[in-house]
């Protein structure tokens, strides 16, 4: 499937891609946002295209993907950042979210010289063995972080250094 | 009786914020650098007195000290919060603090109804025993989190179940 991948930055017009991927049940667990919070979060998201710090993913010629680099806005911590990630779900298990990390660390340390990337993941998630693959190391975990429907789930904070 | 006394933070304490936060050695602890950093970080902390999430102790009836819960705006992460404080350096060691964590600690609990309180603190930061003392307890620790005239500092993050 690869071979028919491509990546270019991100537009603000991404932001109905990732509506419309977010909005299939479940899909927004592994976001601190919830369906009905989504508009105001998918914006803020989205807006990172305009510093050129959004990548989107094509899969033939058609959105699959979008990570961004949410840069940060102090002096004393702009050498990090961290990432959020949508993977269109009839597009998962291909490679497209692998290739969508090694690019915005790619991005990350050429583009705006960051020295490390960190995510944050509710547990259970399917970036985990991604991240695991590309040298990011746990360094906090918080249970009971997330609440859904009552039941506590963890949140693990995992960091890359260059 | 004690000179120190607590109330909910009014806008107009953003003017103290910032001169605490102005006083030397203070940004040590905090990721702000200049005056535009501090004014949109006061301004940011002051926007939760509205929600009487915040609270000012006076000594003698002056402005000595602001606490502040940073209310998660996601429902899923609703029963939990971040907080910060900052104590005018004229009144450190007379209890401030303590007094000012125990008020945030019973308004999390009472009026918000929080079950985690947690935080954010520099490594070699002598706050870190005050909190230990409070019962909050490390679960994370992000290394270089602070890069400051080419020095480092990592984030101890803490929390407290309540």
């Amino acid at each position: 499937m690869l071979e028919d991948f491509d990546i270019r930055y991100s537009v603000p017009e991404d932001i109905e891609c990732l509506k419309s991927w977010l909005s299939l049940p479940g899909e927004t667990d592994g976001f601190a946002f919830d369906l009905e919070e989504m508009e105001s979060a998918l914006k803020n998201w989205i807006g990172f295209a305009k510093y050129k710090a959004s990548l989107t993913g094509h899969f033939q010629g058609v959105p699959c993907a979008v990570g961004t680099l949410f840069l940060m806005p102090y002096l004393k911590v702009a050498h990090h950042c961290s990432f959020y990630l949508a993977v269109d779900p009839d597009k998962r298990r291909k490679g497209v979210g692998t290739s969508m990390v090694r690019n915005l660390l790619n991005l990350a340390k050429t583009r705006f010289r960051l020295e490390s990337v960190h995510v944050e993941i509710f547990e259970p998630s399917p970036l985990l063995p991604i991240l695991e693959k590309q040298n990011f190391e746990i360094f906090a975990r918080q249970e009971d972080y997330v609440k859904i429907d009552g039941c506590g789930k963890a949140r693990i904070l995992l960091e890359h250094f260059f | 009786m004690s000179p120190i006394t607590i109330r909910f933070s009014e806008e107009s304490d953003q003017e103290c914020l910032v001169s605490w936060l102005l006083q030397p050695g203070v940004l040590r602890w905090f990721p702000l650098t200049d005056l535009k950093e501090i004014e949109d970080a006061a301004r940011i902390w002051i926007a939760n007195a509205k929600y009487k999430a915040c609270l000012t102790a006076l000594f003698d009836g002056e402005p000595c000290g602001i606490a502040n819960l940073y209310l998660q705006p996601y429902r899923k992460l609703a029963h939990q919060c971040l907080f910060a404080v900052v104590v005018d350096e004229k009144h450190r060691g007379k209890g401030v603090g303590t007094k000012l964590l125990g008020d945030l600690i019973s308004l999390a609990k009472e009026r918000f109804q929080l079950e985690i309180l947690h935080l954010e603190v520099y490594e070699t930061n002598p706050a870190v025993n005050l909190y230990k003392r409070l019962g909050f307890e490390q679960y994370g620790f992000q290394r270089r989190f602070i890069k400051e005239n080419g020095q480092y500092l990592g984030k101890i993050m803490m929390q407290k179940r309540l």
